[in-house]
């Protein structure tokens, strides 16, 4: 178990996020408003369209809000353009996605290496290789991602996502898109690692029995916070 | 850092063909521009060097009055080489025989280029030399021998001057295409003309100087001379003389500058297919990159990296493969031709790689000023910056570009407008049409599940990118078949000039009383001969009754005009004639009347210089009697054939009024060799001009530019396919998706295969009829205005575009995507990532 603080490593105020459209602007998120305390766990729920996936991109620093504010770890994202959020990014945050987004190009080391290198990083390669080790793929460094299972390049996205000791990791449908074995295998990496790490996780899902391993769920319907419950995992309370 | 992770992407991309294409293309325009340019180099070097024989120089100076000496000082101080050269007619003396005959003197360094050709005596072999004949020495041509009863060795007198004749002339690099001074020349040194005391003020005589050096030599002569030029002074290169060659010097160069340009255009599209197509395939990464804290900075340096590493090394590969090209082509034309090319200057070096520095600069600039704005959120909303529409700025750049690089290529700035406008045409109507097609197709009502309606949803899905497709496609026939008609009319229009069975022996001075002797001759030896021309000459003296002042151009590139200003003023062969002759055509009023009036028929070129109008009259001067003539139509001229063509022909109400000769031209095969020297022996009078070896030449000239041009073509050919390579293989990825969701949904792999041949055959032939009307239309307006070639409509090619598009784009088509196909539908979906 992960040793909990009374720090909030995302603090959501206020968020609202809306989008031009030819019948004039369309609310997606409204005035949402949260925190999650370093190293807990949260999981976004909500049907599709209800705006979870926006939810994640503004958290994430990948877009912008209309009104609100997110503080990542103390820093506040709405005060920044698209170069620092990236470096916001760079030093804060791990991804995993749905469709697992690794690089066609590169091996399954060099995907991992790919943020260390980008931060500049000169131990890329010895963190890499550790991290796949530990996600049980130190047999496969060489191989491309078309080369891999499904499962496999969904293990080398986490492995990926670990690199650089982010504080928050930010997880879209992780699952989503494998067998049921294999996305067992999966959630439970996740959680493993997120745990050995003492990351904050985010979890965008839409698997409610994934959600409760959490240690909260926000649940998301027609853009507002309709509510958050508590999840299995242990409160920080 | 970045730089360790940018050459390992660049070498993964190119290790997994995504940078295949960008290769291809500015390797492709690369080695395209490099054996285009180093070829037309080559060739037209050797021309020149070829074509300067005809002028024994690079260049002449002429004039009817003696030259400044200071005028071939200045030359030697430019570096040129230089000769004299003095010509008039003259009678010669030998045996109690007189015959009047040209003479040439000339100084020691004659001819500059080129060789003469002698034989020891009438019997034995010729062979070549470099100069004219020593002091006190003089040649003649076999003509006269015959006409003198002379041999060699004998003495002759010239003149005041008494000569020993030590050689006979066969062949001097100069002589005149078509000359009524006749066969009988006389050559000797320049030195000797005093000797002969036979140029007084006032004799009738004309001058030459030859330059010969380099073109810039050549250049800074000429614009140290320009200024001092006087009236009746001219400035000649071979492409300044009205001649079968040059004329068709001037096509040839013509058509390989417009097959350049066709490369670059066909690279071109070639690139800007190919340079959107990778960017849009690093859209994924670079959100990917950007999402784990890549900045802009970083990604930018990575692809400009990527750009770099790929124009260097392409451009080094285009050069290599162009080289090993233009010589194994330049190889062939020599073989062809025996003789060794020169070698290209560094033009298609500097030529070559700057224009796939620019290709790879300006058509990349807009894909990749997109992808560096692709937003990090792409990794959530999948289609966030894809470019549904295509991109204005960069088809606009595209345009820019390629008119730009067309125009440096060229240097002619109308030729490039008119092919650019034409493409720009081409490509609104295939996009109005396609888009039309697609949008029409859907109500064919073809039974679901066959392969013709699965092929025609195929095409209408992708309207866009079919449109796109059908542009490329269409354009890549389009200029393949312009250039392969273009091939064709010129060259049978070449041979038109120089038939097989065209009379190659000029027979002048014939008097009228010989007329129907010789035909008989001809006759009983079976010798094919056309028409007895009368021929008189004339002097333009009054028009409208006004005493016509004379002048004489100086400029350089008013070929045609040219030589009528210096018509004007001379006495042109005139003569009378029944029937407008064969090659003529009237461009202005009618053929002869029945009127009593003696009527003419003048060259246009005169019409414009004389400033002539239809009914006005014109005072001939001939034999120091004025005749009245009424301009009655003006004609073109096809001043290119081998034929005698006249700047005036008069009525036939003239006949009897003067004095004429007869002027005749016969076909002589080796086997009328005797029959030649009993032609001479029996009528000493008339004059023979050989013209064999004119024909011979030109001809060999025409079949190696025929065969550079087919090489040309060959190079569109194969530009034409990558083009169309690279447009199939643009849209390989989505053809996958496609034939895993068909082969999910039960779909047949016949049913897949016959659509994807019958969208290829359907997109082919529909690029193909598009591109063969426009050609023909196009080629109307450049065969006239550039070519000079009658414009005329080329109905196979109507079929032809259609047929061959179909057969050419499914079977390249088909070839891309077969491998697609013998996938499984797992292997399918691992490759799709």
């Amino acid at each position: 178990m992960s040793s909990h603080s009374q720090v909030n490593a995302i603090q959501v105020l206020g968020l609202t996020k809306q989008v031009s459209t030819f019948e004039g602007n369309l609310t997606i998120l409204s005035d949402i408003n949260f925190s999650v305390k370093s190293g807990d766990s949260i999981a976004i729920v909500g049907a599709s369209g209800s705006g979870k996936s926006t939810l994640l991109s503004l958290l994430a620093g990948l877009d912008v809000a209309s009104e609100g504010d997110v503080v990542l770890d103390g820093q506040s994202l709405n005060s920044l353009d698209e170069e620092a959020r990236a470096k916001v990014r760079a030093d804060k945050i791990g991804f995993v996605f749905q469709s697992f987004m690794l690089v066609q190009s590169l091996t399954a080391l060099e995907n991992v290496m790919l943020p260390a290198e980008l931060a500049g990083d000169k131990n890329a390669r010895e963190q890499a290789i550790t991290l796949l080790d530990k996600v049980g793929l130190s047999h496969r460094l060489v191989h491309y991602p078309s080369q891999l299972s499904g499962g496999e390049q969904q293990r080398v996205a986490i492995a990926r996502a670990f690199i650089g000791s982010p504080k928050i990791l930010f997880a879209d449908e992780p699952s989503a898109n494998l067998d049921t074995q294999n996305g067992h295998l999966i959630e439970t990496l996740l959680f493993d690692l997120n745990q050995q790490n003492g990351t904050t996780l985010v979890l965008v899902t839409h698997d409610e029995q994934l959600a409760k391993q959490c240690h909260r769920i926000i649940h998301i319907e027609g853009g507002q916070l309709e509510k958050i419950s508590e999840g299995v995992a242990e409160n920080v309370g | 850092m970045w730089g360790k992770l940018a050459f390992r992407l660049f070498l993964r991309e190119f290790k997994r063909g995504e940078l295949t294409i960008i290769f291809a293309a500015i390797v492709l325009a690369v080695l395209t521009i490099f054996s285009l340019s180093s070829i037309t180099e080559r060739i037209s070097l050797n021309i020149e060097q070829k074509s300067s024989d005809f002028i024994a120089s690079d260049r002449r100076l002429s004039s009817n009055h003696a030259f400044d000496q200071s005028l071939l000082e200045k030359a030697t101080s430019f570096g040129l080489q230089t000769a004299k050269m003095l010509y008039f007619d003259s009678m010669i003396f030998a045996n109690d025989e007189l015959v009047l005959s040209s003479v040439k003197a000339t100084t020691a360094a004659y001819p500059l280029r080129g060789k003469l050709t002698i034989k020891n005596s009438l019997t034995s072999q010729a062979y070549d030399v470099n100069s004219g004949p020593k002091l006190g020495n003089i040649w003649l041509s076999e003509g006269l021998f015959y006409s003198l009863n002379v041999n060699v060795g004998d003495n002759i007198e010239l003149g005041a001057g008494n000569f020993i004749i030590s050689k006979v002339l066969v062949k001097e690099p100069d002589a005149p295409f078509f000359s009524l001074s006749g066969n009988k020349r006389v050559l000797l040194s320049y030195q000797d003309i005093t000797k002969t005391q036979a140029v007084q003020p006032g004799s009738r005589v004309f001058h030459r100087l030859l330059f010969s050096g380099n073109n810039q030599q050549l250049t800074d002569y000429y614009q140290w001379l320009k200024p001092l030029l006087k009236s009746n002074q001219t400035w000649q290169g071979i492409k300044d003389r009205q001649s079968p060659l040059g004329n068709n010097l001037n096509r040839a160069e013509r058509f390989l500058l417009l097959a350049g340009l066709f490369g670059i255009m066909l690279a071109a599209v070639a690139m800007a297919v190919s340079a959107k197509r990778y960017c849009e395939r690093q859209y994924d990464p670079v959100a990917m990159m950007k999402t784990l804290g890549g900045s802009r900075q970083t990604i930018r340096n990575i692809y400009l990296l990527h750009l770099s590493l790929v124009t260097t090394f392409s451009i080094l590969v285009g050069l290599g493969i162009g080289y090993i090209l233009q010589s194994i082509g330049a190889n062939y034309l020599a073989n062809f031709m025996g003789t060794v090319l020169p070698e290209a200057g560094v033009r298609p070096w500097f030529l070559s790689i700057f224009i796939g520095v620019i290709c790879a600069m300006m058509f990349s600039l807009k894909p990749l000023l997109d992808l560096f704005d692709i937003p990090p959120l792409r990794v959530l909303r999948r289609n966030l910056g894809d470019r549904l529409v295509i991109s204005r700025l960069h088809v606009g750049i595209s345009f820019l570009t390629i008119f730009v690089l067309m125009w440096i290529f060229s240097g002619e700035i109308i030729i490039t407008l008119i092919l650019f406008a034409s493409t720009i045409v081409v490509i609104s109507i295939l996009f109005t049409l396609s888009r039309l097609l697609f949008s029409a197709g859907r109500k064919l009502g073809l039974s679901p599940g066959s392969s013709w309606s699965l092929a025609i949803a195929t095409l209408q899905k992708r309207a866009n990118a079919n449109a796109i497709q059908l542009v490329s496609f269409a354009l890549a026939i389009k200029l393949m078949l312009f250039l392969l008609v273009l091939k064709n009319d010129i060259i049978s229009d070449w041979q038109m000039q120089v038939p097989a069975g065209a009379p190659n022996m000029f027979i002048l001075n014939i008097s009228e009383r010989e007329v129907s002797a010789i035909k008989q001759f001809f006759s009983d030896r079976n010798i094919n001969h056309e028409a007895f021309y009368p021929v008189f000459t004339g002097r333009v003296d009054a028009i409208n009754g006004e005493a016509f002042a004379r002048r004489v151009s100086k400029q350089e590139g008013e070929e045609q005009e040219e030589g009528a200003r210096e018509g004007v003023n001379r006495e042109p062969n005139l003569t009378w004639l029944s029937n407008l002759p064969e090659g003529n055509e009237i461009t202005e009023g009618q053929w002869f009347s029945d009127s009593d009036d003696i009527e003419v028929s003048v060259f246009e070129g005169w019409q414009r210089v004389l400033d002539l109008e239809l009914g006005d009259t014109i005072t001939l001067l001939i034999n120091e009697q004025p005749i009245d003539a009424k301009v009655s139509s003006f004609r073109k001229v096809d001043w290119g054939s081998l034929k005698p063509n006249f700047v005036m022909i008069l009525s036939p109400n003239m006949a009897g009024r003067v004095p004429v000769t007869y002027f005749s031209a016969a076909e002589l095969l080796e086997t009328h060799t005797k029959d030649i020297s009993q032609l001479l022996k029996r009528y000493p009078t008339i004059s023979m001009i050989d013209i064999k070896i004119q024909i011979e030449q030109a001809q060999s000239i025409i079949a190696q530019v025929s065969v550079a041009i087919g090489f040309v073509l060959i190079i569109v050919l194969i530009s034409g396919s990558l083009v169309l390579i690279s447009q199939v293989q643009a849209s390989l990825a989505e053809r996958m998706q496609e034939v895993v969701i068909l082969r999910t949904l039960g779909a047949k792999g016949r049913l897949i295969k016959l659509a994807t041949l019958y969208e290829f055959m359907l997109l082919g032939a529909i690029a193909g009829a598009v591109a063969a009307i426009v050609s023909d239309i196009a080629l109307l307006v450049i065969q006239q205005q550039f070519f000079d070639v009658e414009g005329r409509m080329h109905p196979y090619i109507w079929i032809l575009g259609p047929v061959s598009g179909s057969i050419f784009v499914s079977a390249i088509g088909y070839f891309m995507v077969a491998n697609t196909m013998k996938k499984n539908t797992h292997n399918l979906l691992r490759a799709l990532g």
